[in-house]
């Protein structure tokens, strides 16, 4: 692989910070600053992306569930459900950035508590898109 | 056209998925590979040199892989372009989306140098270019 992982790993953490001033923005205007959602949802799907290429799935799912969460935080008709996503949120990014210094270790209890809880609160908002495999969309390129 | 012969666009905006795949590119006999991070250097990339095949990233600035794809298949000398959407995004209504908007395939991340080289081989192929 061309490039050093770290350098890679580097590029992730930027993203990673990205989103967390996203989130605190979000935190500060609850009702103004709601459309940043989307911004924190771009860089979960870069870290997702990203993550899964070099091969750290345990960053690429909670990055996935936090962008589904911030998709559903983008139409939140409430500020309960705007501190729902951003607690939640918080929790994940905190993970993500965990995970990518110490990327070698074992998935550990409170990971999967979190992306349990994750999963919940995803359910709680109208769960996540569909989403289609590789078979799915040879398909569906078949029958265009 | 030989394989080592075919110009080959890659659109990304993480640094670490362009050097991938363009390294995979490169291993897997394609030595013509250029690569830009937003779509505005792609579209300005492909007014001055001709492409045979772009992948492309679909959450990009300052659009997405989607307006690419729908620049090139309006543009009167590029419409014919072979384009590959190589993305993580795998929600469907998006899939169909770039479908429907002329994709030739699409590839989801993570993607190996194994099956990034048989799509490309796969796509260029049945269009005739290699």
């Amino acid at each position: 692989m061309a490039g050093s992982i770290e350098e890679f790993v580097d590029e992730l953490g930027g993203f990673a910070e990205t989103a967390e001033r996203t989130l605190s923005a979000i935190e500060k205007d609850q009702d103004g600053a709601k459309g940043m959602f989307s911004v924190f949802s771009d860089r979960m799907f870069a870290i997702k992306g990203t993550a899964r290429q070099l091969g750290l799935p345990h960053v690429a799912r909670i990055a996935e569930l936090a962008e589904e969460i911030a998709v559903k935080g983008t139409h939140a008709g409430t500020r309960a459900v705007v501190r729902k996503c951003t607690g939640c949120l918080w929790d994940a990014l905190t993970t993500i950035k965990v995970l990518l210094v110490n990327r070698d270790k074992e998935t550990t209890e409170e990971q999967e508590i979190l992306v349990n809880r994750m999963k919940k609160t995803l359910d709680a908002l109208g769960g996540g898109r569909e989403r289609v495999s590789t078979d799915d969309i040879a398909a569906l390129l078949k029958n265009r | 056209m030989k394989q080592e012969d075919v110009r080959i666009l890659v659109v990304d905006d993480v640094n670490s998925m362009r050097v991938q795949i363009k390294d995979m590119l490169r291993k897997a006999g394609f030595k013509n590979v250029h690569s830009v991070s937003t779509t505005q250097e792609a579209k300005r990339q492909l007014e001055i040199e001709k492409f045979d095949l772009v992948m492309s990233d679909w959450r990009i600035e300052p659009t997405d892989g989607l307006d690419l794809l729908k620049y090139i298949r309006i543009h009167p000398e590029q419409n014919k372009l072979t384009f590959i959407m190589v993305t993580a995004e795998d929600a469907k209504d998006l899939v169909i989306q770039a479908i429907k908007a002329g994709v030739d395939d699409y590839v989801v991340k993570p993607v190996s140098p194994v099956q990034i080289q048989a799509k490309v081989i796969e796509v260029l192929t049945k269009k005739g270019l290699i």
